[in-house]
Parts: structure tokens; C-alpha cells; sequence
């Protein structure tokens, strides 16, 4: 038999995390989130999509210039900052390592990367491993949920605009996450996905108090 | 009762608006805006509690933070909480309040009346009477503890939620007083980040109850005119009813806010308490200054008040607490409680002031009014039983220290007193700032600081209001500076204020009586102890010298309210008794926490299923649809076992494990720690650290290998494969995973940074289905047809990538449980689907599920060992009897090999892991039973080793256990004995450790 008879479709760590909220819906309009009273903060899971763990010499430009080339963006040096296009997003971890988070295909972006790069180098496809969730809602309400959730500084962060921001790998309830900002004044977490779960119903207890949601 | 002590008009009360409380049971009423001690002392309750050690009748003193006496229980239930201060506690609607001590009532105490317990309780009384025998400690303890009375904690879970905010700002202000107000509005200007706080429900400080004006209007209005513009800075937080209870190292200070408290004990409006993690980049201090007492007989009797509290009560919330004060003061300050009584028409007896002429403008405004004052006097003695009746006055010396003349008796219902102030120093002193004596304020200074804040105003020892005002619009300007925000300058200018100039005020610690001080009527210092300048005195008589010794010895300063009334008065009352001054004497030590912090606030939102994080594998939802039990494995949830209808747990495990031996089990491995491993020198570096070679170890096969720590003890195992050159996927256990990439950062990063390689945990990348047992091989061919699985093309202990049910997959043939095995790796957004395409192909086969103990149950049959479970950080791999695994030939050095050859590692006599098969092959023994070599022998016995694992084993029909047994490799087929908890003392021969299949056939087919 073939294994290609296979039917197989791919579940985000989320997929089965049910509990919409905690809030007790008042109108059945809540599927709004502007001008929405009842719901200050709102939880989405985004789609799947490749994670990339890049690992390298920021100072080497044969390195940053390769991925610049790849990508057709640049290479984060400046620490806690991510840059993005419409394709990818990369985030600085580390002196030396980055993530990569991209709408295109793992594999592929692995084979493109390693035929341009060279040296000591490291990457490592970690699609399965993390998810993305954004934040959203009133400043207040993701301001203050951040602050329940992690000891780093987000409000002394500039905004984010266009395509680059801040991120930072830290500390996220008892779990970790990385912490970026949007230009739209949300926030993105990736997180590991056997958190999720756990995160999810972190994020709706400390949300609790502003009426959060998860949006399917 | 009727509010009889109600005046028309408090500056923050509303008389209009009544309040309905019960205290201990009898039905009260009080305003909007008052405090339940302000409330207790309009409806003219005198008696609030009794005290710790004598049980005698104590009224409200103060009204605040050091209020030592009005000690409640506030609610009932389950959201009932103990030991809170009367005069910090809001008045809401229902609000029920009851003594925490005194027994029957406060009004009847029977402690108190039989009298003994107090005496028989001098200084020291515990170390002195209760030292042996130590084992009854318990039994004395509960009886102190229940006459002492020190409140219930609620017996039923918590109905309120709490949570913790971590907030970073430039500059935290505590205390929103005078000061604190000025600089938090001077550094908002400058842009900084500024959170400002303040325990009290309103901002304001003193303020609140002064009758000062300030740029010509009331100080209340002034205040709310500040509020409302620091309320219009976006970069200002402002926190009421929070408090600053801790100031630790780098700046970090925690503040318990009160959000619903007021409210009522069962309002459900959100956070019922909030405990801020604040770091802050400068903090400003301005707590303000305790009044402090005068001490002298019999200064606990209700009615013995501080006159700071007095004004507060009349001019704050409205309530005068008597009819006929007597006022006792050192200073000036203390007059304006003599104007502020007489404006509230009650009837001021005198003003007795130890100074012998007083003559500063107060001292002259209070005198225009018809104030009598007795100047060069004091106050030794006040009699009464349950509420003062009259104040004797004597006039003192010129120091205060005797008396010269007659004692004359005042009728009285009330005696203020004024010590002069002590500043709040308590958050300076966390930082580890010594405090420094001050002759001219007659109290102690914050020292030095040592991090980066300042104290301003009173809590600085600065207590002229302008004079605060100045300081703290350029500490404000400064501390904003400091923290890169603004030029430094003031913006604003100083307040205007109107303000009396003062004289020298008088240092009286102690007031004579006409007795010795060890004959005088209890002159009390610290009044929530019981604490009396004769027990002190006692103290120092009984040898101590050491002000640190004194309190614990005394208990002086060790109650809820740590000592803000007395502790001043009691350390000059040690210094004099030693004959030296107060700063050689020197002062505690206050720490953390300021005031009682709430465990729920500090539990916060880590309660519930939230304690701590649940990981899921990618398979966990079927596993629960299934119906598996689940085992807790470090923070992931693992499927334990899989029970059908009417299982038992050992029914469902015996069918589980008789399953893979005889046709197909799968089991869920996605938890297992895994590492991936690049870098040209990638193989050099997990040669170093595990104890076997991976230099030799070809793409596409795997080895298992042990880790050991510098000492040579096994720390951690698993299989590591080689994908590519320079590029490792290494396997660790589950529990061991974020302590095995530390450790190999560890080595890299510090020992070895020469070497090149990365390291990136793929853990949560892959999800694992293991499918084990004979007909393996038959069921992933079902599913996989790009993969060679035959017994040459597809080896034990090889690896290869493929394709299984139409997903790129990569399969480990390995096994942990002694059969055909192959682990079937996919990331895990597939890894459910594919294990039900594994479950599928599988069901031909009777594919069975199994879980963590079945897999225990099997991995010992085959003798494996669980690192952590049959080692303990102790044991190498000899003791292990896994010599094999250590390579002795490597060019290179590996972590833990020098540690081998230590003389202790070598010796004869260690505990080395062997078999135990029960003589009855059904008795099971309990994992942790010691091994004894006889059992006939007297207890204690010598204990010869102990049980690491043990399991029935239904493959084998009779009980399996491993066992580590000193010397055990040399003890095949001598019978040791296991005494169980139960008295039974069970048999077992030592065998060796693999029970099933010794050649290793099965999994080589």
C-alpha cells in the first residue's frame, strides 16, 4: 500500500484547547472586538506555520548577508529587536542565535539557507515545537496581563512600527515565551507547545478581570 | 449604643451616610469614611482586646500602622481574616468584627481574673520554663497560643482571588503624605515613571487630619488639588490602600494593594489583593513618623492615648474619644491636640508638659485659649480599671528623670500623650541602611543608604511641613535626574504654608513613679507584648547587654505592629539601665514585612491547576479520550495506564505488558528530552560527555550512552543518534531534559568554548509513538513502504528518515522494553494522526496501548535501569554493573572519569544493583524496603541496601525487583529479607538484574 493514500492534516498545539472563556457573555455579540465592552483582551492561536532555530556569528557579514540574501531581510544585530516581511519574521534570541518564523516551508528554507551559508553554523527546524498567540485588546488590559505574566519591562518599550519591533525571550507565567510587539499595539507570543494549554488557561485567569476570549 | 462620642463634622467623613457593624456580636453604627477603630471610639467602646501575656483590658491607641491593641477578625467563613489593626480597617456595610483575644469576652475575661498566667510569665518565660522536656514544646506551645489568642486562620479554601503585577518605573514613591505628593508630582513633570503609594485608603498623609492651611486653603483641599493633577499625568500610577512592606536588594521593593477589602468580605469584584513586584530605578521614602509614647504606670488603661491619634480621631473622622483629656506632652508639637479638643467643645483638663517653661507659639496660642497648662510635670501613673478615671501628676526634675513634689489627681477619661516622633525608618532599614541617633530629633535617622533612594520629609527626621515640602521638590527633581529623566531643577515652587515656630522638645523615655520601676505599677513599653520597662530592666539584670538579645528575651518589638509605639522608649530604657547612651545601645533591625502580608497575595494566581504548568504531549487528548490514568513526570502529564471496564490498575498493566511481549503495544515517548547537536565538533564534544564514544558512530546509527557529573555518579542516559557529520540528535530522560542542555551549555560556554557546537532543544518538535513487540515490524509496513525494514537492511540501534502514513518521519529502531521496537518520530502537529495510522495498521495485531507502568514493568524484566529511580546521584556505572558503557580508551578526557578511580569508588562493599525474585512469587515488594541480611537481628538493623523498583512481572508469573545491596555483584543466590511497614518480613533471593531474555534475542530479530 501506498503511504501516500494517507490523508493527513497537521494539528496546532492549540487545536484542543476548548475553553473559549472564563467571561460570562452578556449579548451575543461578542464576536467583535472593537468597541467591544465585553471583551478588553483577545486570544488567537495563529495559523501553522515553519519555525526556524538559526544559529551563527552575527559578526561574520558572509553569515548575515547570506540570510539577508535567503530572506530578503536583514539580520537582527540589535539586541531584543525583530525585523519582518510580509514572508518572514526574525527574531533575535542571542548574540548568535535567532528564530525564524516564516509562511513558507521549513525544509525548503533549511536547503535554500545551508547553500549560501557556510561554516560553523546550526539549523534546526523547530515547526512542530512552537506556536504563535497573539495578544490584542485595550493597552490596559495587555499591558497589565503582561505584567501578571512575565517580570520583563514591556511598557518601557518603544512601539513597534512597520516592520520592526521589540522581542524578547523571557520568563511567561512558569513557563517562557517570546515576547514581540506589533505596530497595531498588540503583542505576539510564541510559545512551546506543550505549554500551550497551559498558557492559554493562564491567559484567560489573568485576563479574567477585562473579559478575554479565545478566538477560534 | 449611639455614636455618643460623634462630632458634627470630620474632614473625611460623611455623618449623613450611616454604616451598620456588628463588634463581638453587639450591633454598631458609623459613617462613610471611618475606620472601624474610628467608628469603636464614637460609639464610646472602651475595651478592644485584652493583652498577649496578662490578659489585661486594652483600648485603641493609635490610628494606623502602630495601633498595637486593636487587634481584630474581621468576617466569618471561609473569607474570614485574623489580626487585622481596627484603625487600618474601612468601614463597609456588615461589616463583623470580633477581639481576637480575651475569653469569654474582652469585658470578662477569666485569664485575667485568675491572674497567674501573667505572673508566672516573666522576661524569658519560655526559655526559662519550657526548655525541657523539649518533646512537650507542642502541648505548651498550643496552650500559650490559645490563651494568647493571636486570631484563626479560615479553615475552608479561600472564596477570593489574588494576583501579582511585576512593574519597572522610574521612580517609587511611598508615602503619599506632604512629601511624597511634592516629589512624585516634581519627578512626573520630568517624564519619569512614577508609581506612588500610600497605605491609606485616601491620599494625603497627616494632611488628612491637619488643621494647617497651605496657599491659603484647607490642607484637604490642597491635597485633592495635587491628587487630581498627578491623576492627569499619564506616566504616574497612583496606588491607595497599598502598602510598601518590603524594600530588597537592586531596588525591589513588593506592595500589597487592598483592591476590594473595603468593599466588604464577600464582594466578588475582581482581585481581592495585589501584590506589586515593583523594580524601581530610584525609590523616595516619605513614611512619615510615628508618635511616640510616654511611658508610665499603668499607660495602658483605655483611654491612654497617643495625641497625634486624638487630633486625628477629632479633626479626621469626626470623633472625639472622651469627654475630660488631660494632655502629657514633651514638645510643642502636641499643643494643636489641645486646640484641636477644646475647638471640639470638650473639656480639657490641663496640658502637663515635662519642660519646665514651654513657651513656643503654640505653646501661646493654646494658652489664649484658656488652656491650663502644668509645665515642669508629668503624668506618672493613670488609674482606672476598663477606662481611665484620673491621671496622676507629679511635678519632675529638670530632666524628668525624678519626681520632686506632690502627686495631685486629675479626674480624667482620657489621657493624650506626646514623646515627640519617631521616623518611620522601617523600609530604610530593610536595605540594610544602619540608623543613625539623632540628639536634635531625639530618634534615629535613616543611615546611609545603600541603594538608590533617599528619605524625605518626617520619615528623614524633617517635620516642619515647609521644610518638607522644599526637601521633597528636589528629591522629586533629583531622583527623577538620577533616573535620566529631566535636568534635576525644581519646577514647582515651595507651597506656602502657615506654620508655628517650635522649641526644643524634652527626651523622656521613661517617667518616674513614686516607686522603684521593678515596684511600680506595669510601666508599659511594648503594650501587644506585654513588654514593661521593669522586665527590661529585669533583663539587663539577668545579664543581657545586646539590644538584639533584649528583644528576643523580652519579645519587645516581636508583635504584628513590630514595635512602632515603644521600641525607642525601650532602647533608652536598656541604654540607661546599662549605663551608656542610645547610640551605643543601638537599635533592631526591622525587616520585612512593614505590616502582615496576606498569603493569598503572595500565592497570587499560582493556585489550582495554574500551581504549576501541565505539558501535554501532541497525543494527550486521545489518551484522555481513551480513558488513560495519567502520572505526573516532572511538569508533563504522561499516560500511567490505559484501563478497560472494570480494570483494575493491576489488571490493565498485566494485560498491558503481556500484550507487547506477545503481539504489538504502543506507547507515547514524545515527553523524552531531545537535543539536537551541530557543529564540526560535535562528535568531540559528546565524547566528552558521555562515559562510551560517539567519535566511531556512523550517520544513521544511535548508541546509548550514561552522563555523569564531576563525581562520577550517573546523572542522566538515553540514546544519541548520529544524523549527519558533525550533527547529533541526543535522547535524554524526560525528567532531565532542561538539566541536560544546561549542562552541556554549561561545559561549552565555560570549559570548552574552543569547541564548535550548538545546541537547540527539539524536545516539543517531535512527537514519539514507540510501537514494541514481535509483530512491530509487520504493523509499520502497513504504513511505511520507503523504508528497508528487513533485519539487515533495518538494524538494531539504526535509524533512518522516511515516510510513515504519508509523513516525513524518522525512525529509531531502539527499544526500552527487550522487544522488536521501532520509534516512530514526526513533528507533532502530526504526531496524533500518525498514531492513529499507527493504531490502525496495528489493529490486526491487537495493538494495545500501553503506559509509563507497563513500561517500567518491562524495562525491569529486561533489567534497565531508570536514572533517578534505581540510581540516586550516588551510583556509577559499575555499581550499575554497567561497565561496558564507560569507555576507558578515549583520547580525550570525559566528565566524571577521574572520579572513577577514586578510592571510594572502588572499594569493596558498594552498593551495586542486583535482582531480587521473591521466595513467594507472589509477594511484591515495596519499593524503598531496606535489605537486611538477617532478619532475626534487633532493631535497629543493619541495613544492607534497599529496593529501587518492584513490580509483578505477568510475562514471568512471579514478582520482579531491582535493588541496590552492598557487594551485591558477589551475593548471587543469597536469600536477604525485606521487613515491610506492615511487620512482614519478606524473603528474596539476589539475582541478576535482567530477568527476561539475558541474551538480548528478541530484539534482534
Amino acid at each position: 500500500m501506498s503511504s501516500k493514500a494517507e490523508n493527513i492534516n497537521s494539528e496546532s498545539p492549540l487545536k484542543y484547547f476548548h475553553k473559549l472563556s472564563n467571561h460570562q457573555r452578556h449579548s451575543d455579540s461578542a464576536e467583535i472586538f472593537n468597541g467591544d465592552v465585553e471583551f478588553a483582551l483577545v486570544i488567537k492561536e495563529a495559523p501553522i506555520c515553519a519555525h526556524l532555530n538559526l544559529r551563527g556569528d552575527g559578526a561574520d557579514k558572509s553569515f548575515t548577508d547570506g540570510i539577508a540574501k535567503v530572506l530578503g531581510i536583514a539580520l537582527p544585530t540589535e539586541p531584543g529587536t525583530y525585523q519582518s516581511c510580509q514572508q518572514h519574521s526574525l527574531f533575535w534570541l542571542g548574540p548568535d542565535e535567532w528564530l525564524l518564523v516564516s509562511q513558507g516551508n521549513a525544509a525548503e528554507i533549511e536547503v535554500s539557507l545551508r547553500q549560501v551559508l557556510a561554516g560553523h553554523i546550526a539549523i534546526v527546524d523547530i515547526s512542530g515545537g512552537q506556536t504563535m498567540i497573539n495578544l490584542r485588546g485595550t493597552d490596559m488590559a495587555v499591558q497589565t496581563v503582561l505584567k501578571k505574566s512575565s517580570v520583563y519591562d514591556f511598557a518601557g518599550w518603544p512601539g513597534a512600527s512597520g516592520n520592526a519591533g521589540r522581542c524578547a525571550q523571557t520568563t511567561f507565567a512558569k513557563a517562557s515565551a517570546v515576547v514581540s510587539n506589533k505596530s497595531d499595539g498588540s503583542f505576539d507570543l510564541i510559545i512551546r507547545r506543550s505549554f500551550a494549554d497551559y498558557i492559554a488557561r493562564w491567559l484567560l485567569d489573568a485576563g479574567e478581570e477585562f473579559g478575554c476570549r479565545i478566538e477560534g | 449604643m449611639s455614636q455618643i462620642n460623634r462630632l458634627p463634622t470630620g474632614a473625611c467623613t460623611d455623618s449623613s451616610t450611616i454604616i451598620n457593624f456588628t463588634f463581638n456580636g453587639k450591633q454598631l453604627q458609623g459613617v462613610a469614611g471611618d475606620t472601624l477603630a474610628s467608628a469603636l471610639l464614637a460609639n464610646g467602646v472602651n475595651v478592644v482586646g485584652r493583652s498577649f501575656k496578662y490578659s489585661r483590658p486594652r483600648g485603641i491607641v493609635g490610628h494606623g500602622a502602630e495601633e498595637p491593641n486593636a487587634i481584630m477578625q474581621i468576617g466569618s467563613g471561609a473569607a474570614t481574616v485574623p489580626n487585622l489593626k481596627a484603625t487600618q480597617v474601612e468601614l463597609y456595610e456588615g461589616l463583623e468584627a470580633a477581639s481576637v483575644n480575651g475569653w469569654p469576652s474582652v469585658n470578662f475575661d477569666l485569664m485575667s481574673i485568675t491572674g497567674w498566667f501573667g505572673r508566672l510569665m516573666p522576661p524569658g518565660f519560655y526559655y526559662k520554663t519550657f526548655m525541657y522536656p523539649a518533646k512537650l514544646w507542642m502541648t505548651y506551645e498550643h496552650f500559650i497560643r490559645k490563651a494568647a489568642g493571636l486570631g484563626s486562620a479560615p479553615v475552608q479554601e479561600d472564596p477570593d482571588s489574588y494576583d501579582k503585577l511585576n512593574q519597572h518605573c522610574d521612580l517609587l514613591v511611598v508615602g503619599a503624605g506632604p512629601a511624597g505628593l511634592v516629589a512624585a508630582r516634581e519627578a512626573a513633570r520630568a517624564g519619569a515613571r512614577v508609581i506612588i503609594a500610600d497605605e491609606q485608603s485616601e491620599f494625603g498623609g497627616s494632611l488628612l487630619a491637619s488643621t494647617q492651611r497651605i496657599e491659603g486653603q484647607a490642607a484637604t483641599a490642597w491635597v485633592a488639588e495635587l491628587v487630581a493633577g498627578l491623576n492627569a499625568f499619564s506616566n504616574v500610577q497612583t496606588l491607595p490602600r497599598s502598602t510598601v512592606f518590603g524594600y530588597y536588594d537592586h531596588n525591589f521593593l513588593g506592595i500589597l494593594e487592598r483592591r476590594t477589602d473595603h468593599l466588604g468580605i464577600s464582594a466578588k469584584l475582581g482581585v481581592r489583593q495585589r501584590l506589586h513586584r515593583v523594580r524601581a530605578k530610584q525609590v523616595i521614602l516619605a513614611t512619615g513618623a510615628f508618635e511616640r509614647p510616654l511611658v508610665f504606670a499603668h499607660n495602658d488603661i483605655p483611654g491612654v492615648m497617643q495625641a497625634s491619634s486624638v487630633s486625628t480621631y477629632v479633626n479626621r473622622y469626626g470623633v472625639a474619644p472622651g469627654n475630660r483629656l488631660v494632655l502629657f506632652t514633651t514638645n510643642d508639637n502636641a499643643y494643636q491636640t489641645a486646640i484641636d479638643w477644646h475647638r471640639a467643645g470638650r473639656t480639657l483638663v490641663a496640658v502637663i508638659d515635662s519642660r519646665g517653661a514651654p513657651e513656643g507659639e503654640l505653646v501661646t496660642a493654646a494658652k489664649k485659649l484658656g488652656i491650663d497648662v502644668m509645665a515642669g510635670c508629668g503624668v506618672i501613673e493613670a488609674q482606672g480599671g476598663k477606662r481611665v478615671k484620673r491621671a496622676l501628676v507629679a511635678r519632675l526634675n529638670h530632666d524628668g528623670s525624678q519626681i520632686v513634689g506632690a502627686v495631685q489627681k486629675l479626674d480624667c477619661d482620657l489621657i493624650a500623650c506626646s514623646g515627640g516622633w519617631s521616623p518611620a525608618i522601617h523600609l530604610s532599614s530593610h536595605t540594610g541602611a544602619k540608623p543613625v541617633w539623632d540628639e536634635q530629633i531625639v530618634g534615629f535617622k535613616p543611615g546611609e543608604s545603600t541603594q538608590q533612594e533617599r528619605s524625605v520629609g518626617a520619615c528623614g527626621g524633617t517635620y516642619a511641613l515647609s521644610a518638607c515640602l522644599a526637601e521633597a521638590v528636589l528629591a522629586g527633581a533629583e531622583a527623577a535626574k538620577l533616573a535620566g529623566c529631566g535636568d534635576g531643577n525644581a519646577h514647582f515652587p515651595v507651597s506656602e504654608v502657615e506654620e508655628y515656630q517650635e522649641q526644643p522638645q524634652q527626651a523622656l523615655f521613661l517617667v518616674p513613679h513614686t516607686k522603684s520601676t521593678s515596684r511600680a505599677p506595669s510601666q508599659f513599653v511594648d503594650m501587644q507584648l506585654d513588654v514593661s520597662a521593669s522586665g527590661i530592666e529585669l533583663a539587663v539584670r539577668e545579664g543581657f547587654e545586646s539590644v538584639e538579645h533584649i528583644k528576643r528575651y523580652t519579645a519587645m518589638g516581636f508583635g504584628t505592629d513590630q514595635g512602632k509605639l515603644g521600641n525607642i522608649n525601650g532602647m533608652a530604657i536598656l541604654a540607661n539601665a546599662l549605663g551608656q547612651s542610645i547610640p551605643e545601645t543601638g537599635t533592631t533591625i526591622f525587616r520585612p514585612s512593614y505590616t502582615p502580608t496576606t498569603f493569598g497575595a503572595i500565592a497570587g494566581r499560582d493556585i489550582g491547576a495554574l500551581f504549576d504548568p501541565e505539558r501535554y504531549t501532541p497525543v494527550h487528548r486521545w489518551h484522555e479520550e481513551q480513558g488513560a490514568e495519567f502520572e505526573d513526570v516532572g511538569q508533563w502529564k504522561r499516560s500511567w495506564y490505559f484501563p478497560r471496564s472494570g480494570e483494575s490498575m493491576d489488571d490493565a498493566v498485566n494485560r498491558e505488558c503481556l500484550a507487547v511481549r506477545n503481539s504489538l503495544g504502543i506507547l507515547d515517548a514524545s515527553t523524552l528530552g531531545k537535543i539536537d547537536i551541530q557543529g564540526p565538533d560535535a562528535a568531540e564534544f559528546v565524547t566528552r560527555m558521555y562515559s562510551n564514544s560517539y567519535l566511531k558512530l556512523a550517520p544513521g546509527k544511535c548508541r546509548y550512552g550514561v552522563m555523569l557529573k564531576e563525581d562520577g555518579m550517573i546523572f542522566d542516559d538515553g540514546v544519541c543518534a548520529c544524523l549527519a557529520d558533525n550533527h547529533y540528535l541526543m535522547f535524554t530522560t524526560t525528567g532531565g531534559a532542561a538539566g541536560v542542555l544546561a549542562w552541556l551549555e554549561l561545559w561549552q560556554q565555560t570549559e570548552w568554548p574552543d569547541l564548535k557546537v550548538y545546541f537547540t532543544s527539539v524536545t516539543d518538535h517531535w512527537s514519539t509513538a514507540t510501537i514494541s513487540g514481535p509483530n512491530a515490524r509487520k504493523a509499520l509496513a502497513k504504513v511505511c513502504d520507503d523504508i528497508d525494514l528487513s533485519s539487515d537492511g533495518f538494524q538494531f540501534m539504526d535509524w533512518r528518515d522516511g515516510t510513515v502514513a504519508g509523513v516525513k518521519a524518522r525512525v529509531f529502531r531502539i527499544s526500552f522494553t527487550g522487544e522488536l521496537s521501532y520509534e516512530v518520530n514526526v513533528p507533532a502537529q502530526y504526531g496524533r494522526p500518525i498514531w492513529e495510522a499507527l493504531m490502525a495498521a496495528g489493529e490486526e495485531f491487537d495493538i494495545t496501548p500501553y503506559g509509563t507502568e507497563s513500561m517500567h514493568v518491562l524495562r525491569a524484566e529486561k533489567g534497565f535501569i531508570i536514572v533517578g529511580q534505581d540510581t540516586d546521584g550516588s551510583m556509577t556505572p559499575a555499581d550499575m554493573n554497567m561497565d561496558w558503557v564507560v569507555g576507558k580508551n578515549k583520547s580525550f578526557s570525559f566528565v566524571g572519569k577521574r572520579s572513577l578511580e577514586r578510592s571510594d569508588s572502588v572499594r569493596e562493599n558498594r552498593k551495586q544493583l542486583v535482582g531480587l525474585k521473591t521466595i513467594e512469587g507472589a509477594q511484591v515488594l515495596t519499593e524503598g524496603a531496606q535489605v537486611v541480611f538477617d532478619a532475626q537481628q534487633k532493631i535497629p538493623m543493619s541495613m544492607q541496601g534497599h529496593v529501587t523498583s518492584s513490580y509483578f512481572s505477568s510475562n514471568l508469573g512471579h514478582s520482579i525487583a531491582l535493588a541496590v545491596v552492598k557487594g551485591g555483584h558477589s551475593r548471587m543466590g543469597q536469600v536477604v529479607y525485606c521487613p515491610m511497614a506492615d511487620g512482614r518480613i519478606i524473603a528474596a533471593e539476589i539475582v541478576d538484574s535482567v530477568f527476561y531474555d539475558a541474551k538480548g534475542e528478541r530484539q534482534h530479530v
